[in-house]
C-alpha cells in the first residue's frame, strides 16, 4: 500500500489544530484534573461514611451464661444490649420491628465457641462481623485464662502487629509506599481508562460528523478511506497525547516543587502517628521521604494510552462510520461494552493481589492491559516477560483492530438510512 | 481518447445491479449531462469514476490511463448532498479541502480568496458556515469543487439552493471553465439546464444507458411534432383531437405530440383559429423533458 503522506498530515493537522484551539479542550485541560480529584474524593468519601456511619441496630442480648454477656455488650454498647426478656417476647418485637434482632449467648459458650443471631432481615455483613469478632475475642481471653496463662501474657498477645515493607533495590533498600503505589496506580489506571474512551469517543464523534454533514463523500473523493480513518486517529490521539504531557508537565513540576515543601512544613512524626500506631517514631522521621516514581511508569503510561487509544479509537470509527446519527451508535456498541465494563469490576482485585494469576491473564489481554497493566506496573515489579508480551499483544491487536476497521469504515461512510446489525458489519469486511 | 473514458461499468450490491455495463466518455471544452431518475444508479457510477468506490467490471480512463488515488487530484466532485463543516470558518475550510486535493497551503490560500472573490464572497473568509444562508453555503461548496483547477468537473445538481442571479452567475462560471478546455460532467433533473448547457447527454434507467449522444442528434430524430398552443377562449375544440399524446393541458395551454403524422392537426388549424383567441402557436422538437419522460416510461412498461 503506498500512503500520500502530506495528505495524512493535512488530516492530522486538521483534526488537531481545530480541536486543539476548541474551548471544550482547554476547559478539560482545566477542569479534567478537578473533576478527577472531586470524583476519588467521593469514592473515598463514600467508603468513609460506609464504615463509619453504619446505622444503629438494636440488639437485645440474652445471656445464658450469665456472665459473657454483659462483657460482650460492654465491647459494643452501641448496638447491643442485655435483656431478661423471653425469647417469644423478643421474636414479636422483631417481627413488629421494634428490634432489629437478638442475640442469643448460650451457657457453653467458652466451650462449643457459638453464638445465635436472630434478625429480622439479616443485620448486613458489618453487623455479623462485628459481633463475631467481639465473641471471639471474649472467648479467646477467657479459654486462654482456663489455659492458666496470665493477664499480661495476654495483653501482650493482644498487641497489634505492623509490618515495615522495604523494596530492595540495586542501590540499597528504600521505604516501600505500597499503598502510595497502589494509589498511584489506580489513578494513572482510571485516568487511562476514562482518556482512552474519551479520545475514542472524539473520534467516533467525528466520524459521525462528517457522515452526517454529508462531508465525507467530497473528502472520500480526495483521499483514500485508509488515510482518513488514520489522518483523524492520529490527529485525535495526538491532542490527546498533548492533553496528558500538559497534565504531566504542571503535576510533575507541582509535585518536584511542593514535595520538598511539605516534607518541611508537615511534621513528618504527626503524620506517621496518625498513620500507625507504632512504638518506633524516631526511626520513622528520618525514614521520610517522597515515593519513587520510575520514568518507565511514564513510559507505560504513554505507551498504554496510545495503543489502548488505537485499539478502542479505531473500533469506534468502524461503529461510527455504520450508523447515521450518534444515538444509534449507543446500540451497536452494546457488544463491546464488555470490554468498558470488565477493567472496572477488576480494579480493585487487581490493586490488591497486583502479582496474582487472575490479574497477571487479564493484565495482558490486549482490551484491559491498558487500565490493569498500568496499575499493576505502578503498585508492583511485574516480570519483564509479561510486559514484553502485553506490548507485542497490545500492538497486534491494535492493528489488527485497524485494519477491520478500515474496511467496515470504507463500506459504512457510504451507506445512509439503515441501521446495520454486526453480522452486517463482518459481511462487510468479507466484502471490502 | 477523451479525458473520461468509462468502459462497462458494473457495481452490484448483493443481487441488485446498481449499474449494468455503462460506458461513457468525456472531453475536454465540452458539457457531458448525465442524466436519470432517482436511484438509476448516477451517483453510484460517478463514485466510481472519482475512485470511492470500485467496480465490480468495468474500467475507468482519466487521460488515457487506469483510474486510481492519484487521478483524484484530477478531479473536481460536487456531490449532490453537499457538505461542509459547520464551526469552521470558510477560507480555513477551504484550504483544508485544497490542500486534500494536493494543492499547497499558499497556492489553497491564493486561490480560495480568487474564487471568493470570484464570486461575490470576498467578505466571508472569516464567517463560520452556520452562520452563511444555504446558497452562500453553496458557493463555498463550489468552490471547494473548483479550486484546485481540476481538468475533469463532475457537477451533481450544481444549482440546487441557487437564486435565479446565483444560478446565472454559476452558469456563466461553468461555461467558462468549458472554455478553457474542462471536461465537465453534469448531473441534473431539470432538463432545460440540460438544454442550455449540454452538449452530450447519457441517460441511465435501471443501472443501464438508455439514451446517449449529442444533444441536438438526439433531438432531432425524435422529429419536429411537439405542437404547442397558447390561447384564449373555449379549448373544446381540442378534443377533437385524438391519436395525439397530450404531454401539458392547463386552462389556457395545451402541449402535444402528434406521433410524427401532421396531417391531423393540419385540417384542425383553421378551427382552431377561428374558435379561440391565439397567443402561441409553435411546431418544434420535442423537449429534453419530454423525450426523458417518454424514454424512462417507456423503459418502465
Amino acid at each position: 500500500m503506498r500512503f500520500n503522506q502530506s495528505k495524512i498530515q493535512s488530516i492530522i493537522k486538521h483534526e488537531y489544530t481545530t480541536r486543539i484551539k476548541s474551548k471544550g479542550f482547554i476547559i478539560s485541560t482545566i477542569l479534567g484534573p478537578v473533576g478527577f480529584f472531586v470524583l476519588i474524593g467521593i469514592i473515598a468519601l463514600s467508603s468513609y461514611l460506609s464504615v463509619s456511619e453504619t446505622p444503629v441496630k438494636h440488639i437485645a442480648v440474652i445471656d445464658y451464661s450469665q456472665k459473657y454477656g454483659s462483657e460482650i455488650v460492654t465491647l459494643d454498647t452501641i448496638n447491643l444490649f442485655l435483656s431478661n426478656e423471653s425469647e417469644e417476647n423478643l421474636r414479636e418485637k422483631v417481627l413488629k420491628q421494634e428490634l432489629d434482632g437478638y442475640l442469643l449467648i448460650p451457657e457453653a459458650i467458652i466451650d462449643s465457641g457459638t453464638v445465635y443471631l436472630f434478625t429480622g432481615g439479616g443485620g448486613g455483613i458489618a453487623l455479623q462481623s462485628s459481633i463475631k469478632n467481639n465473641v471471639s475475642y471474649i472467648v479467646r481471653n477467657h479459654r486462654l485464662k482456663i489455659a492458666g496463662l496470665d493477664q499480661s501474657i495476654i495483653n501482650t498477645i493482644d498487641t497489634e502487629v505492623k509490618v515495615d515493607s522495604r523494596k530492595v533495590t540495586k542501590t540499597g533498600e528504600r521505604k516501600e509506599f505500597t499503598e502510595v503505589y497502589a494509589v498511584i496506580g489506580y489513578i494513572l489506571g482510571i485516568s487511562i481508562y476514562i482518556l482512552m474512551f474519551t479520545y475514542g469517543g472524539i473520534v467516533q464523534r467525528s466520524v459521525i460528523e462528517e457522515k452526517a454533514n454529508r462531508i465525507i463523500e467530497v473528502i472520500a473523493s480526495s483521499v483514500r478511506p485508509f488515510e482518513i480513518l488514520m489522518g483523524k486517529v492520529i490527529g485525535v490521539g495526538a491532542l490527546g497525547l498533548t492533553q496528558i504531557l500538559i497534565w504531566i508537565v504542571v503535576f510533575g513540576l507541582g509535585f518536584y516543587i511542593a514535595a520538598p515543601l511539605l516534607v518541611e512544613y508537615f511534621n513528618p512524626e504527626m503524620m506517621q502517628t496518625t498513620m500507625i500506631n507504632a512504638p518506633e517514631i524516631g526511626n520513622l522521621s528520618k525514614d521520610f521521604e517522597i515515593p519513587y516514581i520510575s520514568p518507565w511508569l511514564f513510559i507505560a503510561l504513554i505507551f498504554y494510552f496510545i495503543s489502548g487509544y488505537f485499539l478502542y479509537a479505531s473500533i469506534f470509527a468502524a461503529i461510527g462510520s455504520a450508523v447515521d446519527q450518534e444515538s444509534d451508535a449507543a446500540q451497536l456498541q452494546a457488544p463491546i461494552s464488555i470490554f468498558i465494563v470488565i477493567p472496572m469490576l477488576f480494579i480493585s482485585v487487581v490493586i490488591i493481589n497486583p502479582d496474582g494469576v487472575l490479574s497477571s491473564i487479564l493484565s495482558l489481554i490486549p482490551f484491559f492491559s491498558p487500565t490493569l497493566m498500568v496499575i499493576r506496573i505502578a503498585a508492583s515489579e511485574v516480570p519483564l516477560w509479561q510486559i514484553l508480551l502485553s506490548v507485542v499483544l497490545m500492538i497486534g491487536s491494535f492493528y489488527g483492530a485497524i485494519w477491520m476497521s478500515a474496511k467496515i469504515y470504507r463500506v459504512g461512510i457510504l451507506i445512509y438510512g439503515k441501521k446495520p446489525s454486526f453480522k452486517e458489519l463482518f459481511k462487510w469486511l468479507r466484502t471490502a | 481518447m477523451a479525458l473520461l473514458e468509462a468502459q462497462g461499468l458494473v457495481k452490484r450490491f448483493g443481487d441488485y445491479s446498481a449499474v449494468d455495463k455503462v460506458s461513457l466518455s468525456v472531453e475536454s471544452g465540452k458539457i457531458f449531462g448525465l442524466l436519470g431518475p432517482n436511484g438509476a444508479g448516477k451517483t453510484t457510477t460517478i463514485r466510481m469514476i472519482t475512485n470511492i468506490i470500485a467496480p465490480d467490471e468495468g474500467k475507468v480512463y482519466i487521460f488515457e490511463e487506469i483510474a486510481g488515488p492519484k487521478h483524484q487530484e484530477k478531479i473536481g466532485y460536487l456531490p449532490e448532498e453537499r457538505g461542509l463543516y459547520k464551526k469552521i470558518k470558510v477560507l480555513e475550510q477551504l484550504i483544508y479541502f485544497g490542500q486534500l486535493k494536493g494543492l499547497s497551503r499558499n497556492d489553497a490560500i491564493h486561490k480560495a480568496r480568487f474564487w471568493l472573490k470570484k464570486l461575490d464572497a470576498g467578505d466571508w473568509e472569516n464567517k463560520k458556515i452556520q452562520e452563511l444562508s444555504k446558497g452562500m453555503q453553496q458557493k463555498v461548496q463550489f468552490i471547494s469543487t473548483i479550486m484546485h483547477d481540476p481538468p475533469l468537473l463532475i457537477l451533481d445538481e450544481p444549482f440546487s439552493g441557487f437564486d435565479p442571479v446565483n444560478t446565472e452567475l454559476l452558469k456563466q462560471v461553468i461555461l467558462d471553465l468549458k472554455k478553457e478546455g474542462k471536461a465537465i460532467m453534469l448531473s441534473t433533473h431539470i432538463m432545460e439546464q440540460v438544454e442550455q448547457l449540454c452538449d452530450e447527454i447519457c441517460l441511465i434507467n435501471f443501472g443501464k444507458v438508455v439514451l446517449s449522444g449529442n444533444v441536438r442528434d438526439i433531438k432531432k430524430s425524435y422529429g419536429k411534432d411537439t405542437i404547442i398552443i397558447e390561447y384564449e377562449g373555449d379549448g373544446s375544440i381540442f378534443n377533437q383531437l385524438n391519436n395525439i399524446q397530450i404531454i401539458n393541458k392547463s386552462e389556457n395551454r395545451i402541449e402535444f405530440r402528434m406521433n410524427g403524422d401532421l396531417t391531423l392537426i393540419k385540417g384542425l388549424q383553421r378551427d382552431i383559429f377561428s374558435t379561440v383567441l391565439l397567443y402561441k402557436y409553435e411546431l418544434s422538437e420535442p423537449s429534453l423533458n419530454e423525450i426523458f419522460i417518454d424514454v424512462v416510461s417507456k423503459k418502465e412498461l
